[in-house]
């Protein structure tokens, strides 16, 4: 996993860059129906965002077209709770493991587990660039209620890390990129 | 046995039927009414809507469920519709006409274009502070809508790719972000967990997110939620995980889509 906290900041507030390392040096390696950046303890309490995923593209922004040609992989959106509306305390997360006989759910601000399906874009990189996937760049991007107030920020997308998981599964077709 | 239809292909009189629901709902000030189903998904506290687990596609059924229970003691026949937003109209029109018209044809007002939003008012307060546009400025509040560009909602070949989920878990994580991509997209009181189950489009918005759960059931027979999730409550209804699972026994089914 890159945790969060190592990422770089990219050209502009609020973007980050994680330096990364795929590149399959065996068939075998190359050979996956899927890729997923799996991305872990992301905070939903505030305003909705999407984060847009850009791989080997180290300079993109919420200006940069949302294109292939441009490294765009695809995004997640998170949809948020707009701040606490409770007393002091209501929304702090429980710092213990609960007791095996607590069966309340999990507190509603559990950080979430978010991924991005980025097979063709890999697939492509894999294709073209010998060095492989070297970056991945996270550009997030306000969705609040008014339109016109939405844009790039630096406040919202707060996570632990991320992760590029392949897959060989049997319903998607089989990529042969080393 | 209700049968959920698209959007787009109700009849006038089936619109309109839907709208008397809407409106007798809306008129209730009691735990029959609009206001008390739609605080369940978000505001008035608690919030209990359930996102970001493995509980959001049961949790929804059943808030679907009874919601269309309540607008069923009003109109019998009426059953909750889906608006299906990765259809051509939907990336030509955006919003279905049913509910983008602030009027019906006779001039009367259309209960599925906004609804009033009745909060405490240390409530009311904190949403319009923290997130301003979600409401209208009247007094009491109603929902607002400010939608993006037809063309930005989700993409059939998406929900096709999502349909192939080898897995119950992967298929409720990956169309909850599209969940979301909806929600977003409607923008205004839609974009926030605490007030978007106020906007009638809303339950439009779900009928296609459990008509796609549905369609995925009928394409994994067996693929069921985590063992250990299936008799887990679905708080405040009085259901489990596993009493979500049978649409029929839930007494309702989606037609084929004709459009």
């Amino acid at each position: 996993m890159v945790p969060a906290a190592s990422m770089t900041t990219g050209t502009a507030p609020g973007v980050l860059v994680a330096d990364v390392s795929f590149r399959p040096t065996s068939p075998e390696g190359g050979r996956f129906t899927r890729a997923d950046l799996v991305f872990s303890g992301v905070d939903h309490s505030e305003t909705s965002y999407e984060v847009r995923v850009f791989l080997n593209n180290p300079t993109a922004d919420a200006s940069t077209p949302r294109m292939a040609e441009q490294g765009y992989a695809g995004r997640f959106v998170v949809f948020g709770h707009g701040g606490c509306f409770g007393d002091e305390g209501h929304c702090e997360l429980p710092s213990e493991p609960r007791a095996r006989t607590d069966l309340r759910l999990a507190h509603p601000l559990t950080p979430q587990t978010k991924l991005v399906t980025v097979t063709d874009a890999l697939r492509q990189i894999l294709a073209e660039q010998e060095e492989g996937l070297r970056q991945v760049t996270l550009v997030p991007v306000s969705k609040d209620p008014n339109r016109d107030q939405r844009g790039p920020t630096d406040s919202l997308f707060r996570f632990d890390g991320l992760e590029l998981q392949t897959y060989l599964t049997e319903t998607e077709e089989v990529s042969t990129s080393t | 046995m209700g049968v959920r239809k698209s959007v787009y292909v109700l009849a006038a009189a089936e619109v309109e039927a839907l709208r008397e629901a809407f409106l007798a709902v809306m008129g209730l000030r009691d735990e029959r009414g609009y206001q008390y189903h739609a605080g369940l998904h978000g505001l008035p506290l608690p919030i209990q809507c359930r996102h970001g687990d493995i509980l959001f596609l049961p949790w929804h059924r059943a808030y679907l469920y009874f919601f269309e229970l309540a607008l069923q003691d009003r109109v019998p026949e009426v059953t909750i519709p889906w608006w299906d937003w990765t259809s051509a109209t939907a990336h030509q029109d955006g919003l279905p006409p049913t509910h983008a018209a602030q009027a019906r044809e006779d001039g009367r007002a259309n209960p599925l274009f906004d609804s009033e939003v009745l909060l405490p008012q240390a409530e009311l307060e904190l949403v319009r502070e923290r997130l301003p546009g979600a409401l209208t400025d009247d007094d009491p509040p109603r929902t607002r809508r400010d939608p993006d560009l037809p063309d930005e909602l989700p993409r059939d070949r998406t929900i096709r790719s999502i349909l192939r989920a080898p897995t119950f878990s992967d298929f409720s994580s990956r169309l909850e972000n599209v969940h979301n991509d909806v929600h977003v997209w409607v923008g205004g009181s839609m974009s926030a967990v605490p007030v978007a189950g106020f906007d009638p489009v809303f339950w439009s918005h779900h009928a296609m997110i459990d008509r796609l759960w549905y369609l995925w059931q009928l394409a994994h027979p067996g693929s069921l939620p985590p063992a250990q999730t299936l008799d887990l409550a679905l708080a405040p209804f009085p259901m489990t995980v596993r009493q979500t699972l049978d649409i029929s026994v839930l007494g309702y089914e989606y037609a084929v889509q004709t459009s």
